[in-house]
């Protein structure tokens, strides 16, 4: 009996055609460094390793000729599949969170930003259970005060 | 003599090494355990923390770490099905089946003793092959050392996931983050881009906790309302007739966890499977057929991960060669704190040898305590949900960059190759080849232009100096066949051999 050929994930063809792009980029990069002048310059090694990633990248997108396309009819509903599988709700929400949390740090304060971080992704990741949420994200800056700035002595941002 | 046994006792008569251990190891123990917590995660993290702390009490907490979290996962696998880390996966096959008949505190009793007697295993075996390695190792020329790193390279690639092309891929792309930043022979920048900040180049525990932490609290968000189930646990501690009737397959499976941990980029999650996969075709008679509880089936992979640990070692002590992430993390502590991990390492500072030696069988020692007590708060604390874990975990990997520099930019690059990390890891790509690439790269290419310069910069030179040096000769060979390996080239020649026949 045959194996069944795997099943390429939606988006997966455009995310390997992207890495091969950026080992192109990766490529001119390194040859602005010292070209092609000596077999042991700055440029060399990393020239080397932009060709490993080019030729990798190839054989990952020449490997899809072996699997079977992904369940999906056109690039239109390919991409809203892989956003659906990829990018759930929690993903996008936790994803703005922690961005807009990186941020806030400089200027609200680390404690204050991270109270802030922590209170809204309990909240939304517990679907609710406002008042726990608090309690624990007080319990939890207490926790990081006195772990890293009275045990461990480290810088906090 | 007497120096190499005060350096080996040094974390037992230390108290605070001693306490440092036994937290490590306690810490590890629910690391291992919490599933999305890894091991690597946590040692990426405090290793930033542990900066500015003596060498030895940073290493003492990073080996109990270590040892507790390659254990740890296998309590999750029993009791929950959920292994806590990769290297318990195998675990669960008859650990789990084990616990629905009832007896979850013989499985774990009998999974920690084996773990244990695979930890002093592989420590007995680093400790008694090292030296002899590390002598060796000194009469190794730079090409050597080149063809060593693309040989570990190539196996991380070939063995840590699906596709070697992948893998290859990832192990390139983390020698050219390794390579960002000034030239340390012409001050050249290299993938600069023009940018001041880049020149110092990227500190890779910042990749490091971005691929791990962020891009793992990411992915785990997918796993969020997933529920537990609960096991009744009762007698731990495993009859003494129980523990020798398994110990010649433990010992068995102890060399397979040893010669795995020890090929760089192998650790203990593909020694277990290794182990149950010789289990399985080696045991005439289990106690139950495999996959529905047998003893068999928990002793072979977990007698091998912990081993995994002292063979890890082996090439990061001898070779400065990682043998996993976690060791290639250790790498990292090593030379912050002004170490030289490789050859040399036997020579200048022989006691961080003889001490990790002894740290290794400290922290077994430990695992055996805490593994055979504390289970009823263990499973209360394993239960902590996802939802409250994910986002502390994010804060944790925040304090660890900032603390590393005091560098805002870092830890907005952490986010960076989070996010990266969670692309790569949806599509099939491995992050420890990525972490290993960043750590190799740099020595890569240093052994490569030493190598050059050797030969006067000629080519044809360099490429005669692979095969007439039996050293670079059977290197080479070892590469040229795992390439080989993985290509259709091997199936044709498997094709022809048996038409010969």
């Amino acid at each position: 009996m045959s194996k069944k050929p795997e099943r390429l994930q939606a988006g997966e063809r455009a995310f390997d055609w992207l890495l091969l792009l950026f080992s192109g980029a990766v490529f001119y990069q390194a040859y602005q460094i010292t070209g092609f002048s000596s077999i042991n310059s700055a440029g060399a090694f990393p020239i080397g390793l932009s060709l490993i990633m080019i030729a990798s990248s190839i054989a990952v997108l020449v490997n899809h000729r072996r699997k079977e396309k992904p369940n999906t009819r056109g690039p239109l509903d390919e991409l809203t599949s892989f956003l659906r599988q990829h990018f759930p709700i929690n993903v996008l929400v936790f994803c703005a969170l922690a961005v807009a949390y990186l941020a806030a740090i400089q200027p609200f304060s680390f404690f204050v930003s991270t109270f802030a971080f922590l209170a809204l992704t309990f909240i939304y990741l517990r679907q609710g259970k406002i008042v726990s949420s608090l309690i624990i994200s007080a319990v939890a800056i207490a926790v990081i005060y006195v772990l890293f700035t009275l045990v461990f002595r480290v810088y906090l941002p | 003599m007497s120096d190499t046994i005060s350096y080996l006792l040094m974390a037992w008569l230390d108290p605070q090494l001693l306490a440092l251990t036994a937290i490590g190891t306690l810490a590890g123990i629910y690391v291992g355990a919490i599933p999305g917590l890894s091991v690597t995660m946590a040692a990426s993290i405090l290793i930033s923390f542990t900066f500015s702390w003596d060498v030895n009490h940073a290493l003492a907490l990073i080996v109990g770490i270590y040892c507790g979290g390659v254990y740890g996962g296998s309590r999750t696998a029993i009791l929950l099905n959920i292994p806590g880390a990769p290297s318990a996966v195998v675990t669960a096959f008859d650990g789990y089946p084990l616990a629905q008949q009832g007896e979850a505190g013989r499985a774990i009793g009998l999974s920690t003793v084996m773990s244990v007697i695979g930890g002093l295993f592989g420590t007995l075996i680093l400790a008694s092959t090292a030296p002899v390695l590390s002598d060796l190792a000194l009469q190794f020329a730079p090409r050597d050392y080149f063809l060593i790193a693309v040989m570990g390279l190539l196996l991380v690639s070939t063995l840590s996931g699906k596709s070697l092309a992948r893998g290859i891929f990832s192990v390139a792309l983390g020698g050219i983050i390794g390579l960002v930043g000034m030239d340390p022979v012409t001050a050249q920048g290299r993938f600069t881009m023009g940018s001041i900040d880049l020149m110092g180049g990227i500190h890779y525990v910042v990749v490091m906790i971005g691929l791990f932490g962020v891009a793992e609290a990411f992915y785990q968000l997918h796993f969020l309302s997933k529920e537990p189930v609960r096991q009744k646990v009762d007698k731990i501690i495993p009859a003494f007739s129980m523990v020798l009737k398994y110990l010649p397959l433990s010992l068995r499976t102890g060399v397979i966890g040893v010669i795995v941990g020890a090929l760089p980029g192998t650790g203990g999650d593909i020694a277990s499977l290794f182990a149950y996969d010789h289990a399985k075709r080696t045991v005439k008679n289990p106690s139950k057929p495999f996959g529905q509880g047998a003893y068999e089936g928990l002793v072979a992979p977990e007698t091998a991960n912990n081993a995994a640990v002292g063979g890890a070692y082996v090439p990061m002590l001898t070779l400065g060669m990682p043998g996993d992430a976690v060791t290639a993390i250790i790498i990292g502590a090593l030379v912050i704190h002004g170490l030289n991990p490789g050859p040399m390492l036997m020579i200048e500072t022989p006691h961080i040898f003889w001490f990790t030696v002894g740290n290794l069988v400290l922290a077994n020692i430990f695992l055996l305590i805490f593994g055979l007590t504390g289970i009823k708060i263990f499973t209360k604390v394993v239960e902590l949900p996802k939802a409250l874990l994910i986002p502390l975990i994010l804060v944790l990997c925040v304090v660890g960059t900032y603390s590393l520099n005091s560098n805002m930019t870092e830890v907005y690059w952490m986010l960076g190759f989070g996010i990266l990390g969670y692309f790569l890891k949806i599509f099939g790509f491995q992050m420890g080849p990525i972490i290993l690439g960043v750590i190799l790269g740099p020595l890569l290419d240093e052994t490569y232009r030493q190598a050059m310069s050797s030969v006067g910069d000629s080519v044809s030179a360099f490429l005669l100096a692979l095969v007439t040096n039996p050293l670079s000769l059977i290197l080479t060979s070892v590469i040229v066949l795992v390439l080989l390996g993985n290509t259709p080239v091997k199936g044709w020649v498997v094709g022809q051999f048996q038409r010969s026949q």
